[in-house]
């Protein structure tokens, strides 16, 4: 084999058009005609709607539609939801308010005008009459009997309870030389991509289809979805994703507005545009993390982990949109994570509040599960009087026992760990983060009165997901060759890393290669990008289909030179016989025999292009090791973060500077969710956190480097050998950075129970431990 | 104010106002409504739409141009307010097609993944390493501290601005 592009670090081929601002975002598209639509919302958490008038914002000059539910028919069409677990009571969410509101921020109505400024004037105009009603903003609270009821269906405000279990946790717990509980909390926080979302709906005046453009992760999916809302076929409406600035899974759902844009443009006959403000973000879309764990471990007083029983409780919001189950769900079956726990039993609840709805952001589930698993085992390991690294130790799974099947079945997949080094990776991380060293470090700085602590994370991640994804490769007669690829890429360098792969199977210059991504008009069928599934997914579709190609146009050009196909190789954009270079044909002579019309061997079908379909159920799990070393000023709770070491194992790895950024990048926001990213609600239901004054976002200051060492542990459920890892940061990143503010102050006789551990909630915990007793040490 | 007095009184979106800039060299006279910010007369009435709206309140910095050298954010300033002045905005860093030193370290540093705030960091860098040399981590990190990345976590614009200072020959 020649060039070898599959593990380089090259510059990604995405940059230059974005570096010189010639990028097309969602709002860059325009057309002539374009109308803006605004959205009145609801200003309640909870009320009935007894009227809705928009007649006054009809009459604005440059207002060409306004209105209501009442508009959609007297049955509209509901948000579909993905997974129905026997017990789920759906409360789907309508384009707009029906009879009631149930959020801050919900839509009632909306207005089509000339300019984004005008319908936002007539959204003033808009005369809605409310009847509030009590709201219940806690979780805990909204399934506690006499609590207020959201919605009659599910009168506990229960959407769905969904049990995981495994082994005999009834034995296990009898068994026991220790017991231990916790409660653990982790906040409301989500993705925050620094573009909102945005969808353009424009009719096609030529095929009449309907083609939208949407800051979406999944543009098939979102065209079935309309499609079934709109009840027309599938074949009248386009998606195309533009650049997609930032999603983290926040735009993998199915919004409101994204049937409103297309359904006013159906409308009024002309192209509408909505791009969503950042106030409108932050009330709107999909919140996420929100859960509360009631765990008990049982052990054997050496540590050896027997049993893990737990119930969450996941705080849904008002609605469940397609993905609203799926936190839950992933955060009862990763709980165990990549430690022998022979028996588990996890209960998901599903509460619903009047708060936004919630969905998946960056680790669905498993920055929630890992939090409780982590959190709950250095708690553990301080009970028992063990060193926490030597409890993780004696319970890591080993290669010998890969794969690994944990008996549990998730919304997504059966969890099986296909691979891994666990131990491994664990002793490259305490060596690279000198965890021997450290408990000296500790005590010589507490004697200085320094507070620093040092925080282990030991996660895994569902990665990869099915059913399918696809990707097309083509080679134009003028020997261009394109990759159309089902996913959808936020800033992943999704097309550098597809065109890497494909290089190694066409031998042709990657950066000479064109990906188009996200375009129901140019593949049939997609997926999208989420789940860490560009490179297991997408990526294995494209080694499918160049490897079709490779083969059709080693035949090709065989043909051509009057040789075996067989003797025929690949390099340097050209095929030649093997040894004989001066036979030698280049792609552009093979695509232009290939063409119809052309010289092809007696039979072949004509064109060089290749559509194929992964399709695979089986994901794999990658895995990785976060250590966190952090400073805690006692006088006033500030978290500085210092070193940060990463040891991630996601198979091979195809660019490790694009895998290396989404490590850096996933850790920013799980440090951000361990110290100061918080979606707050007060009991009323109004949200406290809409601008980013109020929502705090790490910024360069308070980002550490993080040193990242690999393994590469090959997935035995794909060709390429990848696992996905985008996720793995944000996972790592809360629950290292959380335990390592722990590991600083617990000694003063505190436990830390909650994130976000913001400035004034360290100090509290600090002040309430030098106030109380060290023996009852209170927890926040 | 009621409905029927607003809707006659306040015509809204009328009150305009002629304005001339400059902006990466080029003048523009257009006639503006008052109300329009600096970023949505840059993207909406020159087209020139490198410039980003992340928040609209002034903290994102993906709207970061530069008004008579300084930089300054096009969300919180009204188009009529910049009548007058020389504007640069990402458009105007690349020579042709030869990418400005700072934008080509971004591109060999991993600077940027989704893209949408790098203009902003593109132009406080470029305001920040204009008259300094041989700057220290500590002193990139406290000047980009003004704009928010997500994708990132800020080591590969660092190190971006870090290799800049040393190409950019100034």
């Amino acid at each position: 084999m020649g060039v070898k592009m599959v593990g380089a670090s090259v510059r990604r081929m995405e940059d230059p058009r974005l570096l010189r601002g010639e990028a097309a975002f969602v709002d860059d598209i325009r057309f002539p005609g374009l109308l803006h639509m605004a959205v009145l919302r609801s200003p309640h958490a909870h009320a009935r709607i007894l009227s809705v008038d928009v007649r006054a914002a009809r009459e604005l000059p440059g207002v060409l539609d306004a209105f209501s539910a009442a508009e959609l028919g007297a049955d509209p069409p509901g948000i579909p939801f993905f997974y129905n677990p026997e017990s789920f009571r759906p409360a789907p969410q309508y384009p707009l308010a029906t009879d009631t509101v149930r959020y801050v921020g919900e839509g009632v109505a909306v207005v089509v005008a000339e300019s984004r400024h005008l319908a936002e004037d007539a959204l003033e105009l808009i005369e809605v009459d409310y009847e509030p009603l009590e709201a219940v903003v806690d979780a805990y609270a909204a399934i506690q009997p006499g609590a207020p009821v959201l919605h009659e269906n599910a009168p506990d405000n229960v959407a769905a309870t969904m049990v995981y279990e495994s082994g005999d946790v009834e034995a296990a717990f009898a068994g026991a030389d220790r017991i231990i509980s916790k409660r653990l909390d982790m906040q409301r926080y989500t993705g925050i991509p620094m573009e909102t979302r945005g969808v353009v709906g424009h009719r096609d005046a030529v095929t009449g289809e309907m083609t939208i453009w949407a800051s979406t992760q999944w543009p098939h999916t979102m065209r079935t979805v309309l499609a079934g809302m709109l009840a027309v076929p599938a074949r009248s409406i386009r998606v195309i994703t533009p650049d997609i600035g930032g999603g983290f899974g926040i735009k993998a759902d199915f919004y409101p507005e994204d049937f409103l844009v297309p359904f006013s443009a159906g409308r009024i006959g002309r192209p509408v545009k909505w791009i969503e403000d950042r106030n409108e973000h932050f009330l709107t879309i999909a919140h996420s993390r929100e859960q509360i764990h009631e765990l008990e471990i049982a052990l054997r007083n050496d540590g050896t982990i027997l049993g893990l029983r737990a119930r969450h409780i996941t705080d849904c919001g008002a609605y469940q949109r397609p993905l609203g189950l799926v936190n839950a769900s992933l955060a009862g079956t990763s709980l165990g994570g990549i430690y022998r726990v022979p028996a588990l039993r996890v209960e998901a609840v599903c509460a619903s509040t009047n708060k936004a709805p919630a969905s998946a952001y960056r680790g669905a589930g498993a920055p929630e599960a890992t939090f409780a698993r982590e959190r709950l085992l250095d708690i553990v390991a301080r009970e028992l009087g063990v060193d926490r690294a030597d409890l993780r130790r004696k319970n890591l799974l080993t290669p010998e026992e890969m794969p690994y099947d944990t008996g549990l079945v998730s919304l997504e997949a059966a969890v099986i760990l296909d691979s891994g080094s666990f131990p491994a990776a664990f002793e490259r991380a305490l060596d690279m983060a000198d965890y021997a060293g450290f408990a000296a470090r500790q005590q010589a700085a507490r004697e200085e009165s320094r507070l620093i602590g040092m925080g282990i994370c030991v996660y895994h991640q569902l990665t990869g997901t099915g059913p399918f994804e696809g990707g097309s490769v083509r080679v134009d007669p003028t020997g261009e060759v394109t990759i159309n690829s089902g996913a959808a890429p936020q800033g992943q360098g999704t097309a550098t890393m597809l065109a890497q792969i494909a290089a190694d199977e066409l031998q042709v210059p990657h950066d000479t290669i064109k990906v188009v991504f996200g375009d129901t008009g140019r593949l049939a069928h997609g997926m999208g990008t989420y789940a860490s599934r560009n490179a297991v997914m997408a990526g294995t579709a494209v080694v499918m289909a160049s490897t079709k190609v490779r083969e059709k146009a080693l035949a090709l050009a065989a043909h051509l030179v009057e040789a075996d196909p067989s003797d025929m190789v690949l390099e340097d954009g050209y095929a030649h016989v093997k040894g004989v270079p001066t036979t030698r044909v280049s792609w552009a002579e093979i695509a232009a025999a290939a063409s119809p019309g052309g010289n092809r061997p007696e039979g072949m079908e004509p064109d060089l292009e290749s559509v194929q379909y992964f399709e695979n159920m089986a994901a794999p799990y990658s895995y990785g090791i976060h250590i966190a070393e952090v400073e805690v000023d006692p006088n006033t709770g500030v978290t500085t973060v210092g070193r940060y070491v990463v040891v991630n194992d996601a198979g091979t790895i195809v660019n490790p500077r694009n895998a290396e950024g989404q490590i850096a990048g996933g850790v920013a926001q799980g440090l951000g969710g361990a110290l100061m990213e918080e979606l707050v609600y007060a009991p009323d239901g109004q949200p406290q956190s809409t601008s980013f004054l109020d929502y705090l976002i790490p910024g360069s200051l308070d980002v550490p480097d993080v040193e990242i060492g690999h393994l590469e542990t090959k997935s035995p459920l794909n060709p390429l050998g990848v696992k996905g890892m985008g996720e793995g940061g944000a996972i790592g990143g809360h629950s290292a950075v959380a335990n390592a503010v722990a590991d600083a102050i617990e000694h003063l006789g505190c436990t830390v129970t909650r994130t976000p551990l913001k400035p004034a909630t360290v100090w509290e915990l600090m002040r309430s431990a030098a106030a109380a007793p060290a023996s009852a040490g209170p927890t926040a | 104010m009621d409905v029927e007095e607003r809707a006659t009184v306040d015509p809204v979106g009328t009150r305009e106002k002629t304005i001339t800039v400059t902006v990466n060299g080029d003048s523009y006279q257009r006639t503006v409504s008052v109300r329009h910010s600096l970023v949505d007369f840059l993207r909406e009435d020159l087209g020139l739409t490198g410039s980003h709206v992340g928040c609209e309140h002034g903290v994102c910095g993906a709207c970061t141009v530069l008004l008579d050298g300084e930089p300054i954010r096009a969300c919180l300033m009204f188009a009529v307010q910049a009548d007058g002045s020389q504007l640069t905005t990402v458009e105007g860093l690349a020579a042709g097609d030869e990418l400005h030193p700072i934008q080509q370290a971004f591109w060999e540093n991993h600077g940027l993944q989704c893209g949408f705030c790098t203009p902003g960091f593109l132009l406080t860098t470029y305001d920040f390493l204009r008259e300094k040399h041989g700057v220290t981590e500590p002193e990139i990190r406290e000047a980009l501290s003004g704009n928010l990345c997500r994708c990132t976590g800020y080591q590969g614009i660092v190190r971006s601005v870090q290799a800049a200072d040393e190409a950019w020959e100034r």
